[in-house]
């Protein structure tokens, strides 16, 4: 099983291979967000970065991630580190 | 055309609106009259000048009933939307001739801003499956097996109707959304000698899923609507976006050619906003 670093790591190469804005920074702080004020991806890009967690961490893709307070960096690696734990 | 005669046919509009919910068939016709009216005295919005525009094979004449056609339709549709917020879908449903032809799911049907467009409910009802409508705010309460999500606010609540879309699809289910509407970053295309913007979603949703995509139409006739489906549109050896955008703006060039008087207003807005481009 992947360790908690390995799994954050992977993660934020997701967020770099969907978001653009993203490989340009050197850090992606825990607060910085997905959508519209942070790395700017659309509903379209949102959804495909989620596919890609499910088929790569192989967990149930986190549908509620989107609902309610905007999606965060920190948000997304916590979720998938928790989901990856179960 | 003056003040006054603009804040009588408002307030006509306005009454038949009113009586649309008692006697939809009279007033939705009453409707179409005062808009083929309002544009034929005002020549404006869509002028012939705009039509021809467009259409450059019409004569002067026909483009004139064009634009007249044009101004009942959109007077018609103002109607129709109206009286769908106050009673719902009820007193359509009786004007909505006809069934679809057989429909196999999981398939995306894809509306354009053209013909009776508020006029497809009923016949979404008529599907032999579940149905997730997507529509940028809300207008009615359909009946099962219809829901209508909306897709208004920002990227993130808009990716989460996305995702409900998807996995409608992927459940075998059916999709209906405009693929003319531009929330985000869209696709451009050529249509009618223009460029056309579609709606990006629709044919994610296509490369993401497999689903096919099928054009969904409505139009006035008689004193009813009757719905017409186009066949899937071909996706191309890779199903890339661009090239279903590609095949349904070509679906929409081909329908509107046919029957330019089916032509919304905003739809063509959108195309006289762009320059002229090489026409197919």
């Amino acid at each position: 099983m992947e360790t908690p670093p390995v799994i954050e790591e992977a993660v934020l190469d997701l967020l770099r291979s969907r978001a653009p804005l993203a490989r340009d920074r050197a850090e992606l702080p825990d607060d910085l967000r997905l959508g519209s004020g942070g790395l700017g991806m659309d509903s379209i890009a949102l959804v495909e970065l989620l596919l890609d967690c499910e088929e790569q961490f192989g967990i149930p893709r986190p549908v509620e991630l989107l609902e309610g307070e905007p999606l965060t960096v920190g948000r997304l690696v916590a979720h998938v580190r928790a989901a990856m734990a179960r | 055309m003056n003040g006054a005669a603009r804040w009588a046919f408002d307030g006509l509009e306005s009454g038949l609106a009113r009586w649309a919910s008692r006697q939809p068939r009279w007033a939705l016709g009453g409707a179409a009259l005062l808009g083929r009216t309002r544009n034929r005295l005002s020549r404006r919005w869509p002028s012939p000048d705009d039509v021809r525009a467009l259409f450059p094979r019409l004569d002067p004449r026909a483009a004139a009933r064009v634009a007249w056609s044009i101004g009942g339709l959109e007077a018609r549709n103002r109607v129709l939307a109206d009286c769908l917020r106050r009673e719902g879908l009820d007193p359509l449903r009786p004007l909505v001739r006809g069934a679809l032809p057989p429909l196999r799911p999981p398939l995306l049907l894809g509306t354009f801003h053209a013909g009776a467009v508020h006029a497809l409910g009923p016949a979404l009802e008529r599907l032999t499956g579940p149905v997730l409508a997507l529509r940028h705010g809300p207008l009615y309460t359909p009946r099962p097996p219809v829901e209508i999500v909306t897709t208004e606010g920002d990227d993130q609540r808009r990716a989460a109707v996305f995702q409900r879309a998807l996995d409608h699809l992927r459940g075998g289910c059916f999709v209906v959304m405009a693929l003319d509407v531009v929330p985000g970053a869209g696709l451009r295309v050529p249509c009618l000698g223009r460029t056309l913007e579609l709606a990006r979603g629709p044919f994610a949703l296509a490369r993401l899923t497999g689903a096919p995509i099928r054009p969904l139409v409505a139009r006035w006739q008689g004193g009813g609507a009757e719905v017409e489906v186009g066949e899937p549109l071909a996706a191309g050896l890779q199903g890339e976006e661009i090239a279903l955008a590609t095949a349904a703006a070509r679906w929409l060039e081909d329908y509107l050619r046919a029957s330019p008087a089916e032509t919304g207003l905003g739809l063509l807005r959108a195309l006289l906003s762009e320059e002229v481009s090489p026409s197919r």
